[in-house]
């Protein structure tokens, strides 16, 4: 606390602000209101990483992001052909002391599976889930399928009680009862939602004994709270404040490292993108470090490999394309653009680093000859053009919900695999190959050369440019200890163990 | 002569009015690019899942068919539900209802009791010390985009000085009337300048009539003359200020909501929007609508019954 001697009207320890705060209470302030507390029908990230405190899964992925731990199951055997996995249970129990049994994960595993437009697609292998007693599951499969274990600790696959999801249906999760820390005890989904600690919980019990999450829209008005004290962390202060926030006596601003990958896909239903030439063209001649330091005040890094960089099997051989406009010319003219060409790059309007980006990435081609008009569209509206290739260049950003590779590279390289390649419409038969092959590949070493082969033709063959790799932001008041955020974005490991001094 | 008799003719038209809007929200509504299987699925969109979300959601039915599903809901009182927060449309917006309305009740007093002294004294002085001082300071304010009088009021009565809460809605009428202090005084300052510049040109004018000369020439005292003659005559012509406002304030607060977290309806649209959550968008516009048009007669009928002539001119 460095607070001493500073003037300022609310320090940590003063009498200020002690109405709304107890020791041991944990104020988060989050910038989006909570879809919903279903971990199968989630969609907004901070609602994600809400219910991850609530529920626990069969194994849940560590604070760095990069390996698996028990939840649940204690230990699992893998069958040698591959295709049978046995789950060994803990004796666990519900919020409310009932206790969490194999036909429970049974459940809840089925009904994200079947749950429309959910994480289903994930486990088209999963032929049975079935529970032999209260304290084993046993899941088979019709084809190895590596990334099932990253798949079961995924948050759509956390564990709800049977009974009471089946007797009260959509209701349940009004107020719902989990096994995890902490348990809901006040839900005002546009507003607040306040946790407070589960006496049932089987692990360590959480330091602190409650937690507010405040929705608070405005960028400006959280950092009024952080400063105020009347929040202990808020989610993504706005850029252009974390210096006035570092500067404020006692508080800080944290940076994580992420799974975002910040990338501008190439249509290549506009001819000039069809031809590999003009697309690594572009990679050379846009300025990543420029990019970095306008848009992302330099707290971000340039990117190189479509993966994101903290996660199994990333390619840490693949150097960001360097900076090199003549180059980019040379490339152009040998595609038969000697003069370059017009086109438009789709960005997301209120997205603050993405309309910088935009005016780094507009003055950079002009440099080489391409003539960019940026168009900016409301979220979805871009979205919906970059979805149906209706853009030439469009801004866009990848973040994991697993840890396995196979998700981000089915959706990023693999043009059969629902997502034509980031929107790219490029197609390469060898990657399709690849992912497929790593998919039933249960070999680490194997696997690792086959992620870095699928990273490196993408690298290559250039049908994105990958700018570089944004991190988490949060404010964070100095008498927080212990706050962390995974490169997933969850931090429920975190308030597992974080304590708050009165303040 | 009913000095209401214009009320069934204006109920024909509220309902003319609502068929309309149903029409115009849903299907222009639909014309917008994106769909609500894109907002929930973002980033891992694909179109197996798209599609299947349509379907559960009863997207892939012909649009007419939508249309009707919806009417025919609506005659049944319902809204539909929520794509978003997976409950009935009509619950997500009464949970909305409250906030919004009580800061906008809230911000129409305040600027009632804001404006009436000032605009009264404005118009009896003109020139005078509250005249010059008020016309600077609330044309100031009225410059001031909402958005960022809240923040400045936030940063002195909450941060500096820390009297009231930087968010929230707080418990209770009092709890109410306590949080929501800055951002109904926010939206009253603006609301106030409107208020203050007309009914002072209205106390003026009403200053000039010659029946002010009669009723002083009839040895009335002043006092008496000033409350029954100059300050009805002005505040009627100001009703209709107000109540057209008012309306406005309805689906103006949003900037405000923001600014101080505020779960109300204005920032329930706007989200409803950007999720595509038809239903909500669809409930919250006819919310309005009804609003809007029941204020407009509530301002009718107000007038109406402070002078006999305007119902009877409508009525006619």
């Amino acid at each position: 606390m460095t607070a001493a001697a500073c003037s300022s009207s609310a320090t940590p320890n003063g009498s200020s602000g002690g109405k709304t705060s107890t020791v041991g209470t944990l104020v988060i302030a989050n910038a989006v209101r909570v879809d919903t507390l279903d971990p199968e029908a989630n969609s907004v990230n901070e609602s994600i990483w809400l219910d991850q405190n609530l529920y626990t899964r069969l194994l849940q992925p560590n604070a760095t992001g990069t390996g698996l731990l028990p939840d649940l199951a204690t230990s699992w055997n893998i069958a040698s052909n591959g295709l049978k996995y046995t789950f060994h249970l803990r004796s666990a129990e519900f919020s409310d002391g009932s206790p969490v049994t194999a036909s429970d994960v049974v459940y809840s595993i089925d009904r994200s599976r079947k749950f429309a437009g959910g994480w289903g697609f994930l486990l088209t292998p999963v032929k049975t889930v079935t529970a032999p007693d209260p304290h084993t599951v046993v899941i088979t499969l019709s084809v190895r399928h590596a990334p099932l274990l990253a798949d079961l600790a995924m948050y759509a696959y956390s564990i709800v009680p049977a009974k009471l999801v089946q007797a009260q249906g959509k209701a349940f999760f009004q107020h719902p009862v989990g096994s995890g820390p902490f348990y809901v005890t006040s839900y005002k989904p546009d507003s607040e939602v306040d946790l407070a600690r589960n006496p049932h919980f089987y692990g360590t019990k959480p330091k602190i004994g409650k937690v507010r999450m405040l929705i608070v829209p405005d960028d400006n008005t959280r950092v009024l709270m952080l400063e105020s004290k009347k929040a202990d962390v808020i989610e993504n202060p706005p850029g252009n404040l974390t210096s006035q926030i570092d500067k404020s006596p006692g508080l800080h601003v944290n940076l994580f490292p992420s799974t975002r990958v910040d990338f501008i896909q190439l249509d290549e239903h506009f001819a000039p993108f069809k031809k590999l030439a003009v697309r690594q063209a572009l990679n050379y001649a846009i300025d990543r470090n420029a990019i970095v330091k306008l848009a992302y005040q330099g707290d971000a890094r340039p990117g190189a490999s479509f993966m994101p960089y903290k996660m199994q099997f990333f390619d840490t051989g693949i150097k960001p394309y360097p900076y090199d406009p003549k180059k980019a010319k040379q490339l152009l003219a040998q595609a038969g653009y000697p003069h370059g060409f017009k086109t438009f790059l789709i960005t997301v309007s209120g997205d603050v680093a993405g309309q910088a980006e935009a005016v780094v990435v507009k003055s950079e081609l002009a440099a080489v000859g391409i003539t960019v008009s940026i168009q900016s569209y409301e979220l979805l509206t871009a979205y919906d053009k970059e979805d149906n290739g209706h853009s030439e260049m469009g801004e866009r950003y990848w973040t994991n919900d697993i840890i396995d590779p196979d998700e981000v590279a089915t959706f990023g390289a693999d043009c059969k695999g629902g997502a034509n390649a980031f929107n790219s419409y490029w197609c390469s038969t060898q990657a399709n190959t690849l992912v497929d092959q790593a998919r039933i590949e249960l070999n680490a070493a194997q696997r690792q050369q086959m992620y870095s082969q699928v990273q490196q033709i993408v690298y290559q063959q250039s049908p994105f440019v990958v700018t570089d790799y944004s991190p988490y932001r949060y404010g964070i008041g100095d008498w927080v200890k212990g706050f962390h955020v995974s490169p997933l974005g969850a931090y429920d490991l975190s308030l597992e163990t974080l304590t708050v001094d009165g303040h | 002569m009913s000095r209401f008799g214009t009320l069934p003719r204006r109920l024909v038209h509220l309902v003319v009015i609502l068929f309309g809007i149903t029409l115009v929200t849903f299907f222009l509504l639909r014309l917008i690019p994106g769909d609500p299987a894109l907002a929930i699925l973002g980033s891992s969109y694909s179109h197996a899942r798209a599609t299947a979300i349509d379907q559960s959601l009863g997207l892939t039915r012909p649009i007419w068919s939508q249309y009707g599903l919806f009417m025919d809901r609506l005659f049944h009182g319902s809204l539909g539900y929520s794509f978003f927060y997976s409950a009935p449309a009509a619950t997500v917006i009464l949970q909305h209802v409250t906030p919004t309305l009580f800061l906008v009740l809230y911000s129409a007093v305040l600027a009632a009791v804001i404006s009436f002294p000032i605009g009264l004294a404005s118009g009896l002085r003109r020139g005078g010390i509250i005249d010059q001082s008020a016309r600077v300071f609330f044309t100031l304010s009225f410059a001031m985009p909402a958005f960022w009088l809240g923040i400045i009021l936030l940063l002195v009565f909450s941060v500096h000085v820390q009297v009231f809460p930087i968010s929230g809605f707080g418990r209770g009428i009092i709890g109410h009337l306590y949080y929501l202090f800055l951002p109904a005084f926010t939206i009253a300052l603006g609301f106030s300048t409107v208020l203050i510049r007309s009914l002072r040109a209205a106390t003026i004018a009403t200053l000039q009539a010659e029946f002010i000369d009669t009723a002083r020439m009839k040895g009335i005292p002043w006092s008496q003359v000033l409350w029954r003659h100059v300050f009805r005559n002005a505040v009627l012509a100001v009703v209709a200020v107000y109540g057209v406002n008012l309306a406005y304030l309805i689906s103006g607060t949003v900037l405000v909501e923001n600014v101080f977290s505020l779960p109300g309806l204005g920032t329930l649209l706007v989200n409803s929007v950007s999720d595509r959550d038809y239903p909500v968008v669809q409930g919250v516009t006819l919310l309005f609508a009804v609003g809007i048009v029941l204020i407009n007669l509530l301002t009718d009928i107000t007038q109406s019954a402070l002078d006999p002539r305007v119902g009877q001119e409508i009525g006619a």
